[in-house]
């Protein structure tokens, strides 16, 4: 049974500061959207609204509408600079909340997590005890959905109330989920295009997608087609659990060295306090998060993978200095967070280069030399660990012989993950 | 996260009334010049999910060499390779 944990409107609400009175205003029926990001496209047509309230959505406005529509809908829109900051602060919250529960979290996207239930009976004895765990670890409404899929428990959790969980198995899941509306493939990135090309056509409902069958819409729409049908039919993958790390940062106010030559200095300081600090016990740097409170309000983040994993703080200076270009105001607070780790400083190359090359072998003869293989074997790691930064645990796979001979294709070779 | 690679996908398949071995005469919209092999794929059948495949390797008219399988037991056909 997987568990669908989503609160509407996360971003909107944290950006606007998560105030009562922000809520009430929300609720009272004033038009809110999350302006479009500072330091992006500067016209009017591609700037782009974040998430919207009710009675904004009740005027016509969407996510992701360009601005001048937007405007153009609703004249009063009041548009609350965004805080990418602030909302991965509280994201990341949530998500530690969940975790501290037991349970194994995929988060989606703000706002929006499933785990795997089935582990956490141990713990909490039933699956409504459990359910009563998330609500009281988050501390906020939240709707919750329990399906026997991802796809089915987050139908459940949009059609459930704050006040009760929506919890559907087997059979009557798959029924449930044939009457609900196609409008739910807009919450997967790898359907969300079909949309408007099905509502075209006619298709309202998931079961009237789920009869057209799934080679036709494989035709039609290619593997986005398909997925739509697999998850129309009640199929879609497990939940997988994001990878836990320590999260260690460091952060200082800039005071009058908001921007320029000084925040660059401000900057050389954050680099080395953190690689000061003793939980990093010697290892290397792969990723980490620069962000910065603005004057102006809101924030600005971004995600910086190394080309290699780091320990030196001029190269890591050099690296993320050059960010701060990006940044769209001036800051009255910079962050440094690391994200990711590498290997341990201590996995350092050799002084000497002992390879042939340097020693003038044939260059056909380097792969059979023991320490030029040794440094291919390292530098496929380094790329593999560097892809999984960038793109996922998926990023780096290896085709394995399991039955070379099998007559049936697909059971003689298997995709499987490159060991790191 | 561990994949069968080579998985079958289903296929859009025209067969020709005029031919009774049930060739394909078009697959996924491109029309089948010639019949390279066929064969026949019988496993499982100890098991309440027997698999019963026939198999084409066809030519179609741009060239390209393409597997596909008419599962016998659920009468479906799906493609398998690149």
């Amino acid at each position: 049974m997987v568990v669908c944990v989503y609160i509407p409107r996360f971003e909107l609400v944290v950006a606007a500061g998560d105030r009562a009175k922000v809520i009430r205003e929300t609720l009272a029926g004033r038009a809110l959207a999350v302006a479009p990001l500072a330091g992006g496209d500067r016209s009017r047509v591609g700037q782009r609204v974040g998430e919207v309230s009710g009675a904004a959505e009740a005027r016509g406005v969407a996510a992701g509408m360009a601005l001048g529509e937007a405007l153009a809908r609703c004249p009063h829109l009041v548009l609350v600079p965004g805080d990418p900051v602030r909302v991965a602060e509280a994201w990341e919250a949530a998500m530690r909340a969940l975790e501290s529960i037991g349970a194994a979290v995929e988060p989606a996207r703000p706002g929006l997590a499933y785990f795997e239930a089935g582990g956490l009976r141990g713990l909490h004895g039933t699956q409504e005890r459990t359910l009563a765990a998330v609500q009281r670890v988050l501390g906020r409404p939240v709707r919750m959905g329990a399906g026997p899929t991802r796809f089915c428990a987050l139908a459940c959790a949009l059609a459930a109330s704050s006040q009760r969980a929506l919890v559907l198995e087997g059979e009557e899941a798959r029924r449930w989920l044939a009457g609900r509306p196609v409008g739910l493939l807009g919450f997967r990135v790898q359907t969300a295009a079909l949309l408007e090309p099905l509502e075209r056509l006619g298709v309202r409902t998931l079961g009237e997608l789920a009869r057209l069958g799934r080679a036709e819409l494989t035709d039609r729409f290619g593997s986005a087609g398909g997925l739509a049908h697999r998850l129309a039919c009640g199929e879609d993958s497990p939940p997988r659990a994001r990878r836990v790390e320590e999260r260690l940062e460091e952060s200082m106010a800039v005071g009058d060295a908001s921007s320029g030559e000084a925040l660059k200095r401000v900057l050389g300081v954050l680099v080395s306090r953190l690689l000061a600090r003793s939980e990093r016990r010697g290892r290397t740097l792969r990723a980490a998060t620069l962000s910065a409170r603005l004057i102006a309000g809101g924030g600005w983040r971004e995600r910086v993978v190394f080309r290699q994993a780091l320990a030196d703080p001029e190269r890591i200076w050099l690296a993320l200095s050059v960010r701060l270009l990006a940044l769209p105001a001036p800051a009255t607070m910079l962050e440094l967070a690391v994200e990711r780790f590498g290997p341990p400083a201590s996995e350092q190359g050799a002084l000497f280069d002992e390879t042939p090359a340097r020693r003038g072998a044939h260059p056909a003869r380097l792969d059979a030399h023991p320490s030029a293989r040794s440094v291919r074997a390292a530098r496929l790691r380094e790329a593999v660990a560097q892809m999984r930064a960038v793109a996922g645990q998926d990023a780096a796979l290896r085709a394995v012989c399991v039955d070379p001979d099998s007559r049936v294709p697909e059971r003689r070779v298997v995709l499987a993950p490159v060991p790191e | 996260m561990t994949r069968a690679l080579n998985t079958p996908r289903p296929a859009r398949v025209r067969l020709e009334p005029a031919r009774p071995d049930g060739m394909p005469a078009e697959v996924n919209g491109e029309a089948i010049a010639s019949l390279r092999e066929s064969w026949l794929v019988e496993d499982r059948w100890w098991t309440a999910e027997p698999l019963r495949r026939r198999y084409w390797e066809l030519v179609g008219e741009q060239g390209r060499d393409v597997v596909v399988f008419h599962d016998l037991c659920s009468g479906r056909w799906f493609v398998q390779g690149p």
